[in-house]
């Protein structure tokens, strides 16, 4: 992946000797049609073309921004309703992910989103000890994150 | 007889191959003010697929680059067909080609001239004439 992104800033500074611009436009021209030799040559590599990953990136940052909305609006509600009844709990979540990073983003992405908290992560990486808000469905709340940012994450990573 | 090891050459080869890619592209838009063209353009890409040719062989080509080099031949010839005969429809001659001025965000102001498609189409042709000679030498025994 890094292999790639370096190949194509290197296409990209090529274009712009072989033009003799040395301009940015004459640079995303070229990184441009060096995406598309990537392309084509991309069997060649022995892992993805990187821009797939570059748009597993993207689409988690998409859905990252509509569960912090919906988490907050979410919240307003809860705070402004006159009773409350509140179920709160903590319940465990074996997750797939496995490297450092990945665990970490997953953490971050939970706590951020609707009514949950990561509180504990144990010593192999592989349990989070979650807090949610209202712990009446927590198994579609388990089945949310695993269909919702543990996938997007993999989809990243793997 | 064991064969030899060609990492060295595989290695490079890979990574020259897009510079020579790239290379081909420059002179294939090069063409119109500047030396290089289509056929040029084409015949160096061809060339790039051939040195990717003598460092792998011609399965390992062919899965990397699918493509049918005839079929491609068929549709450079079309893509130049279709070209000329566009100028019918504006009821000028056969190959009567037109340009103007566009502000592309990019470029800036650039003059698109449909002669650039008329080389796509010469540029298809000879990548896969020569790709199709070579192929079809190489796989008789």
């Amino acid at each position: 992946m890094a292999f790639q992104v370096l190949l194509n800033f290197f296409l990209a500074f090529l274009w712009m000797f072989l033009t003799s611009s040395f301009t940015l436009s004459s640079f995303i021209i070229g990184y441009f049609l060096g995406i598309l030799v990537i392309l084509a040559m991309r069997r060649f590599f022995k892992d993805r073309v990187y821009l797939i990953r570059v748009w597993a990136v993207i689409k988690l940052t998409i859905l990252f921004v509509i569960e912090l909305i919906k988490a907050n609006i979410e919240v307003l509600v809860i705070v402004l309703r006159p009773k409350l009844d509140l179920k709160p709990g903590i319940f465990k979540y074996d997750t797939k992910l496995e490297r450092e990073w990945e665990v970490t983003l997953l953490s971050l992405l939970i706590t951020l989103t609707p009514g949950t908290l990561v509180v504990d992560v144990s010593d192999d990486n592989s349990t989070l000890y979650i807090h949610a808000l209202n712990a009446t469905d927590i198994k579609g709340t388990v089945e949310s994150i695993k269909k919702g940012f543990e996938k997007a994450i993999m989809e990243v990573s793997r | 007889m064991k064969k030899p090891n060609d990492v060295i050459l595989q290695t490079v080869t890979t990574v020259i191959s897009f510079i020579i890619i790239l290379f081909s592209i420059n002179l294939f838009f090069a063409g119109h003010y500047t030396p290089g063209g289509g056929f040029i353009g084409g015949l160096m890409t061809a060339a790039a697929l051939v040195l990717l040719l003598l460092a792998y062989d011609v399965k390992t080509l062919n899965k990397v680059l699918p493509f049918n080099y005839q079929v491609m031949t068929a549709a450079g010839l079309l893509i130049a067909v279709l070209t000329s005969a566009g100028a019918l429809l504006f009821n000028e001659p056969f190959l009567t080609h037109a340009y103007d001025y566009f502000d592309l965000p990019l470029l800036g102001k650039t003059s698109l001239h449909t002669a650039v498609l008329f080389d796509t189409g010469v540029y298809l042709v000879v990548i896969g004439i020569t790709m199709t000679i070579i192929q079809t030498i190489g796989e008789s025994e």
